[in-house]
């Protein structure tokens, strides 16, 4: 009698433990699913800002430093051809004059990305931070 | 009699794994992955990006668009024009409202084009715009 008794509860016992072999199934599946779709792209860049006025108010307004990239990949400050490396050291040196100004680079529309790369960069080393692009009318 | 019943109970009782901590890991592990998991829509062509000493890495970016030495322009593993593509941005816009857009433009791309794709993206209400280069 004593026997049977134990038996019974033995046996609802078992029956009352659910089974979790097909759930770990699952979630090992979207475990998979997560780690083989989750792609961390890392892109770097530079920041851009498009100004909303015509750049010919932002110069006017603000007095900004004006850069302009022609068609030819030239690149101009202040009336003059500058040479790539030497584009830094012009911003440093208006920048200094005026800490507050911002940079604004008029790119032709035949330029190429590397030229506007460059000058955007080598404004960023020479600390001004307020870039906007503006596109030749 | 019984008590070799009892210690044969026990035995196999012993012998069961306890899955429970390894469960509670491989929950955390989906949960970390399902809210990491941004189904990044890469643009599908490849580029060489132009070099810059200040890049930054753009965290928050989720829109990539990629614009070609032929000035052609990619989105989402599909080439568009230009009025395609503020409509592709418009739409990759409202799927991930809070990211911004990276333009991975090639060394030989012409600026119309890449100008022609910032107008978009703004046109689209995106502000947070990033001109791809890599850290020479």
């Amino acid at each position: 009698m004593a026997k049977k008794h134990i038996a019974s509860i033995n046996v609802r016992e078992e029956e009352s433990e659910i089974n979790l072999t097909p759930m770990l199934d699952v979630v090992f599946i979207m475990l998979i699913f997560f780690i083989v779709t989750a792609t961390f792209i890392r892109e770097t860049g530079l920041e851009v800002t498009r100004p909303e006025q015509s750049q010919a108010q932002v110069v006017e307004e603000e007095g900004a430093i004006l850069i302009i990239v022609d068609s030819t990949d030239d690149i101009w400050i202040d009336g003059r051809v500058v040479d790539p490396r030497a584009v830094r050291a012009n911003i440093e040196r208006l920048h200094a004059e005026d800490p507050d100004r911002p940079v604004v680079i008029q790119t032709s529309n035949t330029s190429t990305a590397e030229t506007l790369v460059t000058v955007m960069n080598a404004s960023r080393e020479a600390d001004v931070y307020n870039i906007s692009i503006a596109s030749a009318e | 009699m019984r008590e070799v019943s009892d210690q044969h109970l026990e035995e196999e009782g012993e012998s069961e794994i306890n899955l429970t901590p390894m469960l509670d890991v491989v929950f955390i592990m989906l949960i970390f992955f399902i809210v990491t998991s941004v189904f990044v829509k890469d643009p599908g062509a490849e580029v060489l990006r132009p070099q810059a000493t200040t890049a930054l890495s753009a965290d928050k970016a989720s829109i990539f668009i990629a614009v070609t030495s032929d000035d052609e322009i990619w989105i989402d593993r599909r080439r568009v024009d230009e009025a395609g593509a503020r409509l592709a941005i418009e739409r990759l816009h409202t799927e991930y409202p809070e990211g911004g857009v990276v333009i991975q433009a090639d060394s030989g791309a012409h600026n119309q084009a890449v100008i022609a794709v910032m107008d978009a993206a703004k046109t689209a209400g995106i502000l947070d715009i990033t001109l791809a280069a890599s850290v020479p």
